[in-house]
């Protein structure tokens, strides 16, 4: 016999819409309780975007795991905090001058093993040369950034930079805290000295390079760049191309002494549980649907030379192997070997 | 005679003992971890040999840049203070002073109003008045006054208006707590007797609030040298300050037992401050120091 249901209260109806809201917003978590979770790092903006909305979707179905998404910069102190044993990330996604740091202090692994990630024979030399720990999934081209407003035509040199007539105008970066600012320091030593590696010329031409407005993020460049305060500065690709259809009065010029490499580099960690899924996202992230998706997004220039872009993109990222070997890499171990030094010594300059 | 009356625990105690509690964990043992990091060659959690050494104050010492970036922080920090009390002092006194209701409800709004929104949001307005495209030099510009941007930005300056706009409540309402409890009777008293307004404020007012002084001084003097945000946005990094500097050690150096290392020393300055403050109190207040 069927027991009757007793009347409706106020009470009871409230109590069951709760527990039916609280079921529903659990259920995905709850079905998925015993998926294996990868936890990695990754940038916000565009990326973090197409990443939560696309790709990471996408690779959690297929691999029935939970990528967990750790988009609050800096990644590496955050690490360095963690256990060897239990590391707080399974694969590192940063740039490569912290991916030297962090594979000197044994946080992340140098190379990545291309029996695992079988995606790695298709990736340009510069991907994965003895500049890079990890792999190279995408790179950027540092070069100058301009207002085309402002009759500033015909620059082709990093030279022009320090042209007087950029006083007031002129941009760059906090070097101890910006790939972008270390890498141009290093540009700054082949453009006035024997090489990357001479640091006084270096030192010499940043002196020469004030007044110079400095940020600490791309991003802040870019506002900088688009309101007018900078009108001329150091910038990757990306920065202004992803204003492309915008009609923004900025434009990216690629010196014809070369672009630097600015890398975005993935890394295992030693310690990490997840291996075998930690290789599968670095094949993943190689594959050259995942890069192309990305690359039109962000303006990335992606690292697999089987990529086909749109004319569009095709047209300005670093696509074929000529474009490709006009990229400087910075010997980051070097740097990073005297980055104290360098530190204090970019502070002392750059001080008002 | 035994003592039969058993310990009861003390209701008070009780009531205390989840804040003490609270201190304990997130203010005495990450310090004491800092201190203890400032000394150690790395990580004893992660790090297998670790030992002790004294390189990072060495470093700190030996090198004339921290040392300057140490004075800096507290040149900012007393420049902010001063004029915040010159600013916050006949604020606080108005509104300590002022017998319409409406009057000190609207003057309050108007001293916590810029505390209903964040430090980042208020440092990004100022540079959008102070940046070379901001309001004023765009202003001055146009009006022919000067051809080119002044430099408002990017000098202790603009740090400097930055944090007194952001801290100077704090030293009103501490200022109006301390001055609303000075019997006007008093002021009153020396003016009858032949002082001036502005005698009788010098001799009797302001004495009498000097406690309130050296606290809102205390407590704005140790949030500018720790402040962060305004100084690296309206500095542009070229104002180097101690929180500026353990920021870069971390996020960038990887370095956290040099971090730790100057981390100690702020505590150091903010302690030596408020020893300064508790001694300079003791003499206001008639005592030789505080019990």
């Amino acid at each position: 016999m069927m027991k009757a249901l007793g009347p409706l209260s106020r009470r009871r109806f409230l109590t069951a819409s709760a527990s039916l809201g609280i079921g529903t917003m659990a259920a995905p978590y709850v079905a998925r309780a015993d998926d294996p979770t990868l936890r990695i790092t990754g940038w916000g903006g565009k990326w973090g975007e197409v990443m939560k909305a696309e790709i990471g979707p996408a690779f959690e179905s297929e691999f029935k795991c939970k990528l967990q998404i750790d988009s609050a910069f800096p990644y590496l102190p955050k690490l360095q905090a963690s256990s060897r044993s239990a590391p707080i990330y399974d694969v590192m996604h940063t740039n490569s001058n912290e991916q030297w740091a962090a594979a000197e202090m044994g946080l992340v692994e140098p190379k990545i093993d291309a029996k695992l990630v079988p995606n790695l024979a298709d990736v340009y030399p510069y991907a994965i040369s003895d500049k890079i720990v990890g792999v190279s999934i995408f790179t950027s081209a540092i070069g100058l950034g301009m207002r085309t407003d402002k009759g500033y035509s015909g620059v082709t040199s990093w030279k022009e930079l320090w042209d007087a007539k950029y006083n007031g105008v002129r941009g760059g970066y906090v070097i101890p805290v910006n790939s972008l600012g270390q890498a141009f320091l290093m540009m700054c030593g082949t453009l006035f000295g024997k090489g990357q590696l001479d640091l006084d010329a270096a030192y010499m031409a940043l002196e020469k390079l004030k007044p110079i407005k400095i940020v600490d993020f791309t991003g802040a460049m870019e506002k900088m760049l688009l309101s007018g305060e900078v009108g001329m500065c150091v910038i990757h690709d990306s920065g202004i191309y992803r204003y492309d259809g915008q009609n923004q009065p900025t434009d990216f010029v690629s010196p014809s002494e070369g672009v630097l490499s600015l890398e975005q580099v993935l890394t295992i960690t030693p310690g990490s549980k997840m291996k075998e899924l930690a290789n599968a996202y670095v094949n993943y992230m190689l594959r050259p649907e995942v890069q192309k998706r990305l690359a039109e997004t962000v303006w990335y220039s992606p690292a697999n030379k089987k990529v086909k872009l749109d004319a569009k993109y095709d047209a300005k990222l670093l696509t074929t192997p000529e474009k490709v070997s006009k990229l400087i890499q910075v010997d980051w171990k070097w740097y990073n070997e005297r980055k104290d030094e360098i530190d204090q010594r970019v502070n002392r300059i750059f001080r008002a | 005679m035994s003592s039969t009356a058993t310990t009861r625990p003390n209701g008070l105690a009780l009531f205390i003992l989840p804040s003490a509690l609270l201190f304990a964990l997130f203010f005495f043992l990450p310090i004491g971890l800092m201190a203890v990091m400032s000394v150690l060659t790395g990580n004893p959690v992660v790090m297998p040999k670790v030992a002790f050494t004294t390189r990072h104050y060495a470093r700190m010492i030996g090198d004339p840049f921290y040392l300057e970036v140490i004075w800096t922080t507290i040149r900012i920090g007393l420049v902010t203070t001063l004029v915040a009390l010159l600013i916050g002092y006949p604020l606080a006194h108005w509104m300590a002073r002022i017998k319409s209701r409406t009057g000190h409800a609207l003057l309050l709004m108007a001293v916590l109003a810029p505390m209903l929104t964040g430090i980042v949001v208020r440092t990004f307005a100022w540079m959008t008045l102070l940046s070379d495209k901001g309001v004023i030099n765009q202003t001055l510009i146009s009006l022919g006054l000067i051809s080119q941007p002044l430099k408002l930005m990017y000098t202790e300056t603009g740090i400097v208006v930055g944090l007194v706009h952001i801290y100077v409540p704090f030293m009103v309402l501490t200022l109006t707590g301390v001055i609303g409890r000075i019997d006007e009777r008093l002021e009153q008293a020396a003016e009858n007797l032949g002082a001036s307004p502005l005698r009788a404020f010098l001799e009797v007012t302001l004495p009498l609030s000097l406690p309130g002084i050296l606290a809102g001084s205390l407590l704005v003097f140790a949030l500018a040298i720790s402040a962060y945000v305004t100084p690296i946005l309206l500095g542009g990094f070229q104002i180097m300050t101690l929180p500026i500097l353990i920021y870069q050690q971390i996020s960038a150096n990887f370095n956290v037992g040099f971090a730790a290392a100057l981390g100690i020393i702020l505590l150091m300055i903010s302690l030596l401050l408020v020893i300064a403050y508790n001694r300079a109190l003791g003499l206001v207040s008639g005592q030789r120091e505080l019990q």
